[in-house]
Formats: structure tokens, sequence, C-alpha cells
């Protein structure tokens, strides 16, 4: 074995190793705080907090019920919105105002608190004539523009005329609907002169 | 052959360690040729996926989990407590008493291993990544590595030097962390497994646990004795090394759940946060090697153990920064599934942790066994293989898996063109993992010339000593006595 192989370990077992005592550098604990920060922003944006229900790329459960579908009076007066937007907006406005020489008013109808039977009997039948809403007198004609939608729309559609601008009458069932449209089958369209 | 003059305490110490080193090195040097070329026929099925495909015992899949077992389980875990088992005693200048029971835990741990790889090869694996050795090896391995750590256990408080140095703090740890992780994971997983998507939970855990804070436990550990010894400096400083120790153990052991994963979203979020936050540790570690090698004097030959050591640290810090790379979910929508993972995978593995323990090997070696390294040309010429075979093995295939995972993204690429882009990468790979291989049998082919030189020389002095003449009863007696002490 040649000599330039020998390495230093023929020499004599040094000491052990020894470490200094210089403290730790500042950079490296300011550098730690700032990444827990970003990492705890970060953790407050997208894990939804340990909710078990809440996936990537989801970050929060209320995110998560925004995707859910509604149920109930709330999914229904959504329904009747849109419906309502289609058939009757055009003339009774948005706002349910209604439109002057047009339309009577919807909002604060002392008709939208008759019972459901005589309400459903104007968009399945129709209504000519005069009619006085709100203490004044309407003299116009509207087709029947519900004749043709079915129970559960036209049952949204009622509760939203109910249950919106200030109306609180009620919400109206597709069996109710059933029920009125059966009960005027055959009848043609009425004129009532004035509120019972 | 040189005889190393044994003076002082430290040849005492030395002297007691002597033959559980070799059994637990000598086991893992054939592991680790196993595992190369276990590793080497998995390589070639990318591009010939004819090669073996007859017989069942080498299918892909189970060549590359055996191959990677080999590496962690047959030559990393034995590699590392063997050199753990020599620094406490160095450090704490007590030799190792009842020598015995290690030896036959390490024979223990490699029976084991031969247990595991042959019911992976044989088809009966467990199916999880790390995990994959059948039930009797697990229990194998744990049962051995109990031992050995009570064994380092008991020599560290046995130790005469009562003062700590860093590497104790991270030996320490890491030998209480295995038997915590690796019995959790199995019971969990495959004594009585747990339903659904926890089991995908506990095996990222349990993988980055042992992959990123155990090979870094004892890797650091280790390296922070040797960084003073080479440079002849002192560690720069005590109190990093402990800040790097608590933030490693501490953030370390979140990370894992990768930003995909598809388990509720606070999961891979604290994995990420934890993940970003390991990069404290790696900058202090990589401070400390930095501040302690600066302005040092040392002139090793290129190719020594500093040189393994070295290209070890830049390992961990290069291997450490893609582990966080991949937890950042920006990245991780590239990388996953692709190249990418393997190549940082083997980086940690081989590039830091087999390179930091041949570089510890090396060292300890020659001086525990007595005799210089018999081919210590060989071992030099093995850093220039096993550096340029990871380079080669981990540079195009994190480039090609970049490629590969922007390609898979891109919904007007077909998948089978993504796949064949990366043929050229995988064929780099594969001659990357021949240079590791002739590494790695060179390193093998030193370790069991020196335990073959060692039993010579018992043979030569115990032949002396029945041949002694008779006439002089008190030198055949100081002879016996001499043989006895190297027996010990």
């Amino acid at each position: 074995m040649s000599d330039e192989l020998k390495s230093n370990i023929s020499q004599p077992p040094d000491a052990g190793p020894t470490a200094s005592r210089s403290t730790v550098p500042i950079w490296i604990i300011l550098l730690t705080l700032l990444l827990l920060f970003l990492g705890a922003v970060y953790f407050d944006r997208h894990s939804g907090w340990f909710d078990k229900q809440v996936y990537a790329p989801y970050t929060s459960a209320d995110e998560l019920a925004s995707y859910q579908p509604k149920s109930g009076e709330a999914s229904m007066l959504a329904h009747g919105k849109a419906v309502y937007e289609t058939y009757c907006g055009l003339c009774h406005g948005s706002d349910g105002l209604g439109k002057p020489a047009q339309a009577p008013p919807l909002a604060g109808s002392e008709w939208a608190a008759k019972d459901i039977t005589s309400l459903a009997r104007i968009p399945l039948a129709g209504l000519n004539g005069p009619i006085q809403v709100k203490g004044r007198d309407w003299n116009l004609s509207m087709a029947p523009m519900g004749a043709s939608l079915s129970d559960a729309d036209l049952a949204a559609v009622l509760t939203c005329i109910r249950e919106s601008w200030g109306n609180k009458n009620g919400a109206v069932s597709a069996d109710e609907v059933k029920a009125a449209r059966a009960a005027i089958s055959g009848h043609p369209p009425a004129a009532p002169n004035s509120p019972k | 052959m040189n005889k190393i003059s044994k003076k002082s305490n430290s040849g005492e110490v030395d002297a007691s360690l002597r033959v559980p080193l070799l059994a637990l090195f000598g086991g893992a040097a054939f592991w680790l040729v196993v595992s190369s070329v276990l590793a080497m026929i998995a390589s070639i099925k990318f591009h010939a996926p004819d090669f073996l495909a007859n017989c069942p015992w080498l299918t892909y899949g189970r060549v590359q989990p055996a191959a990677d077992d080999a590496l962690l389980y047959g030559f990393c875990i034995p590699a590392g407590l063997g050199v753990a088992l020599w620094l406490f005693a160095q450090l704490g200048r007590a030799p190792l008493r009842g020598a015995i029971v290690p030896v036959v835990a390490a024979k223990l741990w490699h029976l084991g291993v031969l247990v595991g790889l042959t019911g992976i090869l044989s088809g009966n694996s467990t199916g999880f990544a790390w995990l994959e050795f059948p039930r009797a090896g697990s229990i194998i391995l744990l049962f051995a590595y109990l031992l050995l750590a009570l064994w380092a256990m008991m020599n560290f408080a046995a130790r005469r030097e009562r003062a700590l140095f860093p590497s104790h703090w991270f030996l320490v740890a890491a030998l209480f962390w295995f038997p915590w992780i690796y019995s959790t994971a199995n019971l969990f997983l495959v004594a009585w497994p747990v339903r659904g998507v926890v089991q995908a939970i506990i095996g990222w855990w349990f993988a980055g646990n042992l992959l990123f804070v155990w090979l870094a436990l004892v890797g650091i550990g280790t390296a922070f004795y040797f960084l003073p010894k080479f440079s002849g400096r002192p560690l720069q400083s005590y109190y990093l090394a402990l800040f790097a120790f608590w933030t490693l153990i501490l953030f370390g052991t979140w990370c894992g759940i990768p930003p995909g994963a598809p388990v509720p979203a606070w999961m891979p979020v604290l994995s990420s946060f934890a993940a970003v936050l390991t990069v404290v540790p790696v900058l202090a570690v990589a401070a400390i090697a930095w501040q302690t090698l600066c302005g040092s004097t040392n002139c090793e030959p290129k190719g020594g153990p500093f040189c393994f050591i070295r290209f070890g640290l830049m390992s961990f810090v290069l291997s450490s920064l893609m582990l966080i790379a991949m937890a950042c979910p920006r990245i991780s929508q590239v990388t996953e599934f692709t190249w990418f993972g393997p190549a940082q995978t083997q980086l940690q593995l081989y590039g830091f942790f087999a390179m930091t323990m041949f570089g510890a090997i090396y060292y300890l070696l020659p001086r525990a066994v007595g005799f210089e390294l018999p081919f210590p040309k060989l071992a030099r010429l093995q850093f220039w293989l096993s550096m340029f075979g990871v380079l080669l093995f981990i540079v195009p295939l994190a480039i090609g898996g970049v490629e590969q995972g922007m390609k898979l993204n891109n919904p007007n690429i077909a998948f089978m063109d993504a796949t064949k882009a990366m043929l050229p990468f995988l064929r780099t790979s594969t001659i990357g993992l021949l240079l590791i291989l002739l590494g790695n049998s060179l390193f093998a082919l030193n370790i069991f010339a020196m335990t073959f030189v060692w039993e010579k020389s018992l043979v030569k002095k115990a032949f002396t000593v029945v041949t002694a003449p008779l006439e002089k009863p008190s030198a055949s007696a100081s002879l016996r006595r001499d043989q006895g002490e190297v027996k010990v």
C-alpha cells in the first residue's frame, strides 16, 4: 500500500468536535415569524377551519352552502320570481306597483289577500271589465296568462305575489292551485265588480 | 496493511464497536447492491417493456417497491444505526458493552429485510408505499430496531463525557422516531386496517416522517459531527443547531399530504403550511454548514469522506426545497403524478442520506476495524460515480417531470404523446442508475474486503497462538490475551 493513501487516521485520535456559542441570527427568526404569519393567512383562507365537509377547491363552509340547492319557501319564492318576471312583470312591474292605464298594482293589493281560489281565478281565466284596487277603479282586460302554467309554476308565482313587496299573505301550494283550477274549469271569465 | 496504533480510550471505544459495525454495514452494503440491481431492472422496463416480462417475480410492480425498500430498509436505516452507535460511543467516550446483542440485532434486521424483499418479489406486498414488507418482515425489523436502539440508548446513558453535542439531540430523537411511526403505521394499515381515505392519510404521514424527518435527523446529526472534524473549526453554532432541531421536528412531522389529496381541505392546507415552514430548518442547516466550512483549511484529496458529506448536505438542501415546492398547490398541479416525485425521493434517499452515510462509514470503519480501507482509490472513484449517477438520474427526471406535468395538463396533447415524450429522460436516468450501481459495487467491495482482511488477521493471530513454541508460556499467554481483546 503506497504512502499517499495513508490518510490522517494514523494521527492520534483528537478531541471531540466543539460547537461555538454564538446566538441564532435574527434574520432566521424574522423569517420564521413571517412564514408563520403568511401560513396562518393561507390556512385561514383555504382550510375551511377543520370542516370535514369542505374539500378543495372549495375553501369554506359558507361557499359550499351557496352551491347547495335551496328548498322550502325560499326556493319557491325564487322560482316564483322567475316565473313572475316572464309572465306578469311586463305589465305589473318588477316592483309590483303596476303601470297606469296598463295594469293595477299588486303590492298592497287587497286582491292578493283574498282566498286562493279567487286569486287563482284571475291568471287562470283572465279578467275583463271594471275592478277596484286600493281605492281606485280600473277598467281593463287581462288575458288568462296563467292557464298554460303548471300547478307548481302557478303556485310559485302566486306565492311570489302574496309574499313580495311587503305583502304577507302566506304561501300557495300546488294542490291548492289544482283545486282552484278544477273549481273554475268550464266557467267563463268573471268580471267581479269589487272585492267582497 | 497498516495497523493503526490504538492508544487511549478512543481505541478501546473503537474496538468495542468493531463487530456490530461490520455486521450492520456488511449487510447494508449487500442490500445496497441488490437495490441498485432491482432499480436498474425497473428502469429498463420503461423503454424495453419486454425485458424480463415473463418472470412474475421481476415484474415492474414488484421490482420497483423492492428496489425502494432495499435501499431504505436494507441500506439507509442499518447504516444510520451503525453510524449512530459509533457516534454515541465516540462522543460519550464509552465503549459499547454487551456487543453481542447489537450483532444479533443487526443479523436479525438483515434477516427481516430478506424476508420482506422475498415477500414483495413473491407477490405478498401489503400495497402501502414504503410499508410493502409483509407482516413477518415488519415484526422482525421492529424488534431488531428496538434492540439496536436500546443498546445505543444504554451506551448513551453510560457516557463518560456528560456534555451533549448537537448530534446527540438529532440521533436520540431519530432512535425514538422510527419505532413510533413504524409501529403506528403498521398497526393502522397492516394489522388492523382503518377504513377508507384514512389509510391514505396514514400512509402519507408515515412516508413523510420516515423519508423527511427520520432521514434528516440521522443525516444532519451525522453531518454536524463531521463538519467541525473536517473543517477544524467549531460548529457554527450550538444555538442555531438547537433552533434547526426543534423547527425540523416541529414542522417536518406535519408534511406529506399532497395538495391534490381527496381529503378534507384542512389536511393538505395544514401540510402545505408545515412544508413551507420547513424552509426554516433547511436554511438553518445550510447556514450552519456554510459558516462552519467557510475559511476551513481542509486539504483532503478529492473524493474522500468530506466530499461525500458535503455533497450530501447540498443534496439535503436541494431535495428539501423540491419537497417544499411540491407542497405548494400551484407547483403541485404540474408536478404531481409525474417523474418529479421519484427524482426528489432519489435525491433525498441516495443523494443526501446514502452519500452522507458513505462518507461517515469511509471515515469511521477503518478506525473501528483497525485497518486502512483496502481500496482507497476505488472509494474515491465511488464518489464520482455516485455523484454523477445521482445527477444523471435526478436532473433529467426533474426537468422531464415538469415537462410531463405541463403536457398532462394540456387537453390538446394526448396521454400517449405526453408519456412518449419522457423516453429520452428515462433513458438518461437508466445510465445514471448504472453509474450508481457501479459506485455501490465499489462500496460493497471495500466493505467486504475489509471484513475479509479483518477475519484473515483473526485467523493469522489464532494460528500464531496455536503454533507458538510452548517453552515460553508467558509470551503465549500474553498473545492469547491480545486475541481475546480483539474479539470483544
